[in-house]
C-alpha cells in the first residue's frame, strides 16, 4: 500500500464503524444532548438571548480566525508546525469537525421538517378537519418512500449479493418498489412542476412584454440577439449569409472556407452575441454581484454580532 | 351594433389555454424528429471539453452534482457528457452533492443508465471503488467546498465504501482516491449545478485546482464573470451546452485530418486542438439527450420570440386604431 493510500488515523471523532465504542459514544452523545437541551429550557429569556448569541459568535468567529489567520497550504501528512504557525495548524485540523457539525445540524432540520409534517397534518386528520384526506396521503406517501428507500439502500449497502443488484434483472420487490415511487412519481412529478414555468413565460412574452419606452426596446434587442444565438441552424444560416456576402463583395480576406478574418465576421450573429454577453452582460453582473457582496458582509457583520432587528437583539 | 374586432385585436384577447396547446404541440412534436443541426459551440464550451480531453489519466476528476429532475432537460445532459468523457477516456473520479439530498439518487441513476449502456454495446462498466467513488451527499455547501480546499482527506476519511470484495473500507484506500493529497491532486473539478454552489465553489476552491462549471441556462450567466477571469477553466451552459459537447465529442475541435485539412475548425478557439471521443473509444455514445432536445429547443425559442413580436404589433395596431377613431 503506498503512503497516500492510508487513511488518517483514527482519533476520538472517528472510531470504528460497527463497532461497540461507536454505539457507545452515539448513546451518549444523545443522551448528553438531550440533558443539555432540557436544562436549557429553564433559561430564562435573557439567558437564552445569550446562549443564542454566544453560539452564532463561536461559529463566526471560527470563520473569521480561519481567513485571517494563515493555514498551511499543500500540507503533507508528515508537515510539522513551525514555532508560531501552531493556531493555523489547529484551526485547519478543526476544520472537518467544524464542517461535519454543521452538516449534522443540516440534518437535524430535516428531522424537525418531519416533527412540523407530522404535528400539523396529524392534528388535522385528529380533529377531522377539511381536506384531512391529502394530509392522510402526504403522511402515507412519506412513510412509505422513507421505508421502501431504508429498505433499498440496506440491502444495496448491506445485503447478500449486493453487488448483483446494480443490474436490473436482479432486482427484488423492493427495488421495484423505490424505483416506481422515486424515479416513476416523485422526479417525474418534480420535472412536470418545473416544466410548467415555460407556459407562463410564453403567456407573459405575449401579453405583457411590450416596448413602451427606450429602456424595454435596448432589453428586448439584447435579449432577441441572446435568444436567437442559442439557436445552432439559425447561426449557421445567419452566418453563411455574412460569408457569402463578404465574398460577394469580394472583401480583402474573405473566403468561405473561414480560414481568414474579414471585417464583416464581426457581424457574426455568435460574434455580435459574444460582444453583448462580454462587454454588456458581464460588466453588469459583476457591479451586481459587488453590491450583493457588499451587503451580505454587512448583513453578515450584523448578524454575527447580535445587531440585526428581529434576531438575537428583538 | 358593436363595431367588428381586428385581427389584432382578436389575437390580444386570445386565450391562454391556445398559446399553452401551441408551446405544447411546437415543443412535443420535434421530439420526435431525431435532428443533428448544426451549431457553433460556444468557446467556454470548446475550453470545457478541452480541459477534460486533457485531464492525465492518473489524476481523478472529481464531480460536485448539485441539481435534481427539475432541472433534468439541462442538467442530465451535462452529466451525461461528463460521464461519457470520464469513462471512454477511463478516467477515474468521484461524485458526490453539496446541496440537495435527492441529488445523490438522482445521480446514481444517472451512472446506472451509462452503464447499461455501456454493456449493451460491448464496452466495459464503470465499478464504484475500482472507477469510482460515490460519495453522497455533504449538506453543508459553504462549509464542505471550505474543507475540500483546506484538506480533502480529512473531509473524505470518515467516509467509508464496499471495496470489489464487498469489504467495507475507508473510501481513502480505494484506487480513486489513494493517490489524491490535496484538492491541487485532481485532475479537474467540475461543478454540475443548478443552483449557485459554483459561486461558493470559485469562492473556495479556484486556485487550489482547475475548476470548470455545467450550469442550467439561467445560472450560466453569472458563471461568465468566472470564466472571463480565468477562475473556471471551462463551462456548458443550458442546453445548447449540452448540445455542443455532444457536437464536440462527435467532431472535435479543430482536427487535422490525416489529409491535412483542418475538421470542425473554429476560428474563435484556433489555439485549442482536441480529437473526437469517438478516436479514443469508437463505440462510445456521442448524441444523445442534447440532440433529442435541440430541436424542441429551437421550437419553443422561436415560439417565444414570434409571441413578443406579435403582442407588440397587435399593441401598436389597436393604439393605431385608437387614435384613429
Amino acid at each position: 500500500m503506498i503512503p497516500l493510500a492510508q487513511a488518517p488515523p483514527i482519533t476520538f471523532w472517528g472510531v470504528q464503524p460497527g463497532s461497540g465504542e461507536m454505539w457507545v459514544k452515539i448513546v451518549v452523545a444523545l443522551v448528553v444532548c438531550l440533558l443539555i437541551m432540557f436544562g436549557l429550557t429553564f433559561l430564562p429569556n435573557a439567558g437564552r438571548k445569550a446562549v443564542v448569541w454566544g453560539f452564532t459568535f463561536a461559529g463566526g468567529l471560527f470563520y473569521v480566525l480561519l481567513w485571517i489567520v494563515p493555514t498551511p497550504i499543500n500540507r503533507g501528512p508528515s508537515d510539522l508546525p513551525r514555532p508560531g504557525e501552531e493556531f493555523g495548524f489547529w484551526l485547519q485540523d478543526a476544520l472537518p469537525h467544524i464542517v461535519n457539525s454543521a452538516n449534522i445540524l443540516t440534518a437535524f432540520l430535516l428531522g424537525l421538517g418531519i416533527y412540523s409534517l407530522l404535528r400539523v397534518h396529524l392534528g388535522r386528520i385528529a380533529k377531522r378537519q377539511p381536506d384531512r384526506e391529502f394530509s392522510a396521503i402526504l403522511l402515507v406517501c412519506m412513510v412509505v418512500m422513507a421505508g421502501f428507500g431504508y429498505a433499498d439502500w440496506i440491502m444495496r449497502r448491506f445485503g447478500e449479493g449486493r453487488e448483483k443488484l446494480e443490474l436490473m434483472q436482479n432486482w427484488t420487490p423492493v427495488q421495484y418498489a423505490f424505483d416506481l415511487m422515486f424515479d416513476g412519481l416523485l422526479q417525474q412529478m418534480d420535472a412536470a412542476m418545473f416544466s410548467m414555468i415555460a407556459f407562463f413565460i410564453l403567456s407573459a412574452a405575449y401579453r405583457a412584454f411590450r416596448i413602451r419606452s427606450v429602456e424595454s426596446t435596448v432589453l428586448m434587442a439584447s435579449a432577441l440577439i441572446l435568444m436567437l444565438s442559442l439557436l445552432g441552424a439559425l447561426v449557421a444560416l445567419w452566418n453563411g449569409g455574412v460569408d457569402a456576402m463578404a465574398v460577394a463583395l469580394n472583401l480583402p480576406n474573405a473566403s468561405v472556407d473561414l480560414k481568414e478574418a474579414h471585417f464583416l465576421n464581426n457581424f457574426k450573429l455568435n460574434e455580435v452575441a459574444n460582444w453583448v454577453r462580454s462587454f454588456l452582460q458581464v460588466p453588469a453582473l459583476r457591479a451586481l454581484e459587488f453590491g450583493v457582496g457588499l451587503g451580505a458582509l454587512a448583513m453578515g457583520l450584523r448578524l454575527w454580532l447580535g445587531l440585526e432587528k428581529g434576531g438575537i437583539s428583538a | 351594433m358593436t363595431p367588428q374586432k381586428s385581427i389584432w385585436e382578436k389575437l390580444q384577447e386570445i386565450d391562454r389555454r391556445i398559446l399553452y396547446l401551441i408551446l405544447a404541440i411546437a415543443v412535443t412534436v420535434p421530439l420526435w424528429i431525431p435532428a443533428k443541426l448544426p451549431v457553433i459551440p460556444d468557446s467556454t464550451s470548446m475550453d470545457l471539453y478541452g480541459q477534460l480531453m486533457s485531464v492525465p489519466e492518473d489524476k481523478t476528476v472529481f464531480v460536485q452534482s448539485d441539481w435534481t429532475v427539475s432541472t433534468r432537460g439541462e442538467s442530465q445532459g451535462h452529466l451525461e457528457a461528463l460521464l461519457r468523457i470520464l469513462m471512454a477516456r477511463r478516467i477515474k473520479f468521484v461524485i458526490y452533492a453539496a446541496a440537495d439530498p435527492q441529488a445523490p439518487q438522482v445521480f446514481r441513476n444517472v451512472i446506472l443508465g451509462l452503464n447499461q449502456e455501456r454493456e449493451a454495446r460491448g464496452l466495459p462498466p464503470y465499478r464504484q471503488w475500482e472507477d469510482y467513488i460515490d460519495l453522497g451527499a455533504f449538506l453543508n455547501a459553504e462549509g464542505t467546498l471550505n474543507s475540500i480546499g483546506q484538506d480533502v482527506r480529512k473531509l473524505f476519511g470518515p467516509r467509508r465504501s464496499a471495496d470489489t470484495e464487498g469489504r467495507e473500507r475507508p473510501v481513502l484506500e480505494s484506487p480513486v482516491l489513494s493517490r489524491v493529497q490535496k484538492i491541487g491532486d485532481a485532475g479537474l473539478y467540475v461543478v454540475v449545478t443548478a443552483s449557485a454552489t459554483i459561486d461558493v465553489a470559485v469562492q473556495r476552491i479556484s486556485g487550489k485546482t482547475k475548476l470548470a462549471a455545467m450550469t442550467t441556462g439561467v445560472v450560466f450567466p453569472s458563471v461568465l464573470p468566472f470564466y472571463q477571469s480565468g477562475q473556471v477553466v471551462g463551462a456548458a451552459g443550458g442546453l445548447k451546452g449540452v448540445y455542443d459537447m455532444e457536437f464536440l465529442m462527435a467532431n472535435g475541435v479543430n482536427v487535422v485530418s490525416p489529409t491535412g485539412k483542418v475538421e470542425a475548425q473554429f476560428p474563435a478557439k484556433a489555439e485549442l486542438t482536441a480529437p473526437p471521443l469517438t478516436e479514443i473509444e469508437p463505440k462510445t455514445v456521442t448524441f444523445a439527450r442534447g440532440q433529442r432536445y435541440f430541436l424542441s429547443f429551437h421550437a419553443a425559442i422561436v415560439l417565444l420570440i414570434i409571441a413578443v413580436v406579435v403582442g407588440n404589433i397587435g399593441m401598436y395596431k389597436m393604439r393605431k386604431n385608437r387614435r384613429g377613431a
